[in-house]
């Protein structure tokens, strides 16, 4: 059978008749031209002399066309308007969904693009509008402020937020004016919850009286805790639960009343916070918040003089200004106060000073302001993929647009109103902005809860939870939207001032694109290559970056160590049993096969904070009055061994080191070379806060990392067990082989020894590092996504302008062949001109990169960010893309017939 | 093509299409080929003449094509009279009569 249609097709080819009219034309006309065929066959014609009849009959289809073009002039057949706007709108919306689904091509990547842009936005400022600019469910967080000391010398150390003791606290609480209400609290601790199971890890806040009051939020249910149930250490045994604990532990059923067992000390649930509360940190929050009165019924060791003693600072205190006050009037009296407070309490602190800071300020990441400038990358970062997709939408519109002036002339000539036709357009624009819209909502929804699952899934109900926000949403629809219409709208409008005879004739010469409407598709080309690249290079660099922290040496070898948190107090055991436990776990499990050493030490990596604990002895008398920040560990024997901390200098802990012996202490090189010329401290004494002896140094280690992996270094010492009984350690297992290989070993150790011993975290080395690289993680992975986003979008657009353009300059290429021009000069031609706008977009996504880069230099891992790797990686693709982008039209190009374009 | 052909056919071709239509909706082929088999070879419609009038009919709002299909054959443009066609074929071929009784008193009378 022949193939009538291509024959039709070809017949028609440049005919100005719409893609729906065309494709019924050539229907139509192969299948008359298909049966005259057959006809002739069986009048005893031979096939070739059939053809040629048929092709002759067939002929010129000029008149075919005209008629067909008036045909579809007159379109849309339905009755004419009868004035109520609904049924107009229905029938437009009818024709509208008609051309789009005549358009395939054409709406898949509009809706496409539409719909990543609209996603990608949706997904990014619902997260940022979560941690930054709505951080705090809590009345009028501008007038909030927080209280902490600063060190006068900060030395290069980490940490100079410090805590206050809450002693000193209550000093501010009674004499201070600044503020209407001032509260304090200590950060989620790790308790051990009861259960009908067993025990279960949850987090509780230790606040004191004022803290809800301060805040100014309602509880869901219930009550919140009142300065009247603090006024004792010991009283109030109450709790307030979270929201999500409260759905979690009670589903939902009332709570009040009802009993909660937190390391073994009931507590009276006397509310729930309301939905989304975490307290004062934006990501993570507790599942009770707990009088701080209870403190030392519920954590004994940690909460030992807490309530009294002035040295033991670790409460956070923040307060709600007085209207008129700023939080520098209200610095310098804290400060004045916290002075006085020093003198009549003694003279320990006096290089410390305190400083009041607007919350908002310090929950945008203080001072660095890493959380911002993280959030400030991705938005602009989106923002120009949302800027990049409108671009992609909007060329691709002026391309249809352009393609359609024919169709546009035809239809005016045939008296048409421009009205009308703007209206019929904007009916198309409001159908693929309404499928752009619903595809990039589920792309949005999508997008937060893929970003939910790189959160540890073992604390998901503590974290901070991204639900997609109705205003974001509005406004990247809205922006999108704006973008549709204006687009769409461009070829309507020009049609209104079409001359229909040149609109004809152009539409035959050059399928109606202007000079004008070339450089801005060239420019918007070029833009787009550039965020492209931009894109694509910080991708590879955040994740060279990751890749980098993972060969970070956090000082101690994570690989083959795996860790388990424990708190014997917690189910009632006594002093002397707790020391037994440890000393009996220690032996069993390093007895065990596959175990090299184990060992046990307060407090897990990269969860230290440091406090000011540390007084030296003997040094100048200014230094000996002053307290030092530094991170605290209580230690048994074998931690350094198993850690695989290096011993610079001294020796290790040994079981001698006891209550009976004369107190020791290990400090790393960090604290030695601080300290003492040429880091000599072996031998040195010092003082811990809140000990009334002073400690010699035995041994100086290597830095690790305390808080965060390739931390700046921090002062650390360490402690033996037997001269500083803590009542809640880890264990720390160094396996022959990997991390996670005696795990259930150790657990069934535990086990044997107490079924009810409640293990509240287990983890590998591995793990540890991994979680801590979490933000990183989540960052190299949605650039990654952008880039790719930002790559395929770039490329869709080269093809499409390419593609384009060849078919615009098709007769060109006729002409230049039947002139004896070479396939292979054709193809330099085309490249030629389809790299132009990719030279220069690679230029300026050059220099963005080098602007960003710097910006970027903060969050790195141990990596320039101007690494040439990353820079060459993001060239090298997108020229490989803009290639094959352009190559494919060119290609295609050479293979026009000169003689089909000619005629 | 001969002349008289030709010259028939402007004059006739609505007409001929808009009568073969009244009885049933056809296809452009099937109206090609009944013209071509009822005048017996003497005139003759092909692709470039018979489509352009039925888009000048549609257009006029005469006729109107639908697409249909049929179990086992293929999907066709199916063209049928509207109500406005029924009465421009009613008043054309009262036209057309008169006409050709003119014409034919006049050759009549020239013979007599």
């Amino acid at each position: 059978m022949r193939d009538w249609k291509s024959e039709v097709r070809q017949r028609l080819e440049n005919s100005g008749l719409d893609g729906s009219s065309e494709a019924e034309t050539v229907e139509e006309l192969a299948q008359h031209a298909d049966d005259r065929y057959d006809e002739l066959l069986r009048a005893g014609e031979d096939d070739e002399t059939a053809s040629r009849i048929v092709r002759s009959e067939l002929g010129r289809m000029e008149e075919v066309s005209r008629s067909r073009i008036r045909r579809q002039a007159s379109a849309p057949p339905e009755p004419a308007s009868n004035g109520s706007w609904l049924v107009d709108l229905w029938r437009d919306l009818r024709y509208g969904a008609r051309s789009m689904r005549h358009a395939p091509l054409f709406t898949f990547f509009a809706v496409l693009t539409l719909a990543l842009g609209i996603g990608a936005n949706t997904t990014v400022f619902t997260v940022i509008n979560s941690l930054i600019l709505h951080p705090l469910p809590v009345a009028d967080v501008s007038q909030l402020a927080v209280v902490y000391k600063t060190q006068a010398k900060t030395n290069g150390q980490a940490n100079t937020h410090l805590p206050v003791s809450n002693a000193d606290f209550t000093e501010f609480e009674n004499r201070q004016r600044s503020f209407s209400s001032i509260a304090a609290y200590l950060g989620p601790q790790v308790l051990s919850l009861r259960t009908q199971e067993g025990y279960a890890r949850a987090f509780g806040v230790f606040v004191s009286g004022r803290y809800f009051e301060t805040l100014g939020i309602v509880p869901v249910l219930g009550r919140f805790i009142r300065q009247e149930d603090v006024l004792a250490k010991g009283s109030a045994p109450v709790a307030v639960i979270s929201y999500n604990a409260w759905r979690l532990r009670f589903q939902g059923a009332d709570p009040l009343g009802r009993a909660v067992v937190l390391n073994g000390t009931p507590l009276t649930i006397i509310g729930v916070a309301p939905k989304n509360f975490l307290g004062l940190d934006v990501f993570f929050g507790p599942d009770f918040w707990i009088p701080a009165t209870m403190g030392e019924t519920i954590l004994p060791t940690q909460f030992k003089q807490a309530l009294t003693d002035h040295s033991k600072d670790m409460f956070q205190v923040f307060g709600r200004l007085r209207p008129a006050t700023s939080a520098t009037t209200a610095s310098s009296e804290m400060d004045a106060l916290s002075v006085a407070v020093n003198q009549q309490y003694g003279d320990r602190n006096d290089a410390a000073r305190v400083a009041v800071r607007p919350l908002l300020h310090e929950l945008r990441g203080g001072d660095g302001g890493g959380l911002v400038i993280g959030s400030v990358v991705l938005l602009a970062i989106v923002g120009l993929l949302l800027a990049v997709a409108c671009a992609n939408v909007a060329n691709l519109q002026l391309a249809r647009g352009a393609s359609r002036t024919g169709e546009i002339a035809v239809r005016i000539a045939m008296g048409a109103r421009p009205t009308r036709l703007v209206r019929q357009f904007l009916a198309e624009s409001l159908l693929l902005s309404l499928a752009g819209c619903a595809l990039g909502s589920l792309i949005g929804y999508g997008g937060c809860r893929l970003l939910w699952s790189f959160l540890p899934s073992e604390v998901s109900a503590n974290l901070v939870s991204f639900k997609l926000d109705p205003v974001v949403w509005f406004f990247t629809v809205g922006v999108s939207l704006a973008t549709v219409f204006l687009f769409g709208l461009v070829p309507a409008l020009r049609a209104a001032q079409i001359d229909v005879l040149s609109g004809l004739k152009q539409a035959e010469r050059s399928g109606g694109r202007t000079r004008r409407a070339r450089v801005f598709t060239q420019t918007l080309l070029a833009g787009q290559v550039a965020f492209s690249l931009v894109c694509l290079a910080t991708a590879v660099l955040v994740f060279r970056s990751v890749q980098r922290a993972y060969h970070i040496d956090p000082g101690f070898n994570a690989h083959s160590l795996s860790i388990y948190m424990m708190n014997p107090e917690q189910i009632g055991y006594d002093t002397p049993r707790v020391k037994e436990f440890y000393r009996e776990i220690r032996e069993r499990v390093s007895s065990e096969p596959g175990v090299a050493s184990a060992s046990w030490a307060s407090g897990l990596p990269f969860w230290n904070r440091a406090s000011q604990s540390v007084r030296i002895s003997g040094a100048g008398e200014q230094q000996k009055s002053s307290l030092l920040p530094a991170i605290n560990f209580t230690v048994d024997v074998g931690y350094f061994s198993t850690m695989q901390i290096p011993i610079q200098r001294g020796r290790v802990f040994q079981l001698e080191d006891n209550e009976n012996a004369r107190p020791v202490a290990i400090i790393n090189e960090q604290l030695a070379r601080e300290r003492w010329p040429g880091g000599d401290a072996l031998g040195k004494e010092l003082e811990l806060a809140g000990e009334n002896k002073p400690r010699q140094v035995v041994g100086i280690v290597g830095i690790a990392n305390y808080t965060t992996l390739g931390e700046a270094p921090q002062n650390c010492i360490y402690v033996p067990l037997r001269q500083k009984f803590s009542g809640g350690m880890t264990l720390y297992v160094r396996a022959n082989g990997a991390g996670g290989s005696v795990i259930e070993s150790v657990q069934r150790n535990i086990r044997n020894f107490d079924p009810a011993m409640p293990v509240t975290d287990t983890r590998t080395g591995d793990k540890l590092v991994d979680d801590t690289l979490f933000s990183p993680r989540m960052a190299a992975g949605l650039l990654g996504i952008f880039g790719s986003l930002a790559l395929l979008l770039a490329s869709a657009g080269l093809y499409g302008a390419m593609a384009y353009s060849v078919k615009q300059r098709e007769k060109e290429m006729g002409v230049r062949m039947a002139l004896g021009a070479s396939a292979r000069s054709i193809i330099a031609t085309v490249l030629r001109q389809g790299f132009k706008p990719v030279l220069w977009g690679l230029g300026a996504g050059l220099l963005g990169f080098v602007v960003l880069s710097r910006v970027l230099s903060r969050l790195l891992f141990g990596i320039s960010p101007l690494d040439a790797l990353s820079l060459g990686a993001g060239v090298l693709s997108l020229l490989t893309v803009a290639f094959v982008a352009c190559y494919l039209p060119a290609l295609n190009a050479t293979r026009v017939d000169p003689t089909t374009v000619l005629r | 093509m001969s002349t008289a052909d030709q010259e028939w056919k402007k004059g006739s071709a609505e007409l001929l299409i808009l009568s073969l239509l009244e009885a049933r909706p056809r296809h452009g082929y099937d109206l090609a080929k009944l013209i071509e088999s009822r005048s017996a070879g003497a005139l003759s419609f092909h692709v470039t003449t018979i489509y352009p009038l039925l888009a000048r009919l549609e257009e006029r709002g005469l006729v109107t094509g639908r697409w249909e299909e049929k179990p086992e054959q293929r999907r066709r443009r199916y063209y049928s009279l509207t109500t406005k066609g029924r009465k421009t074929l009613a008043i054309q071929r009262t036209g057309w009569k008169e006409f050709v009784r003119a014409i034919a008193q006049v050759l009549e009378s020239e013979n007599a």
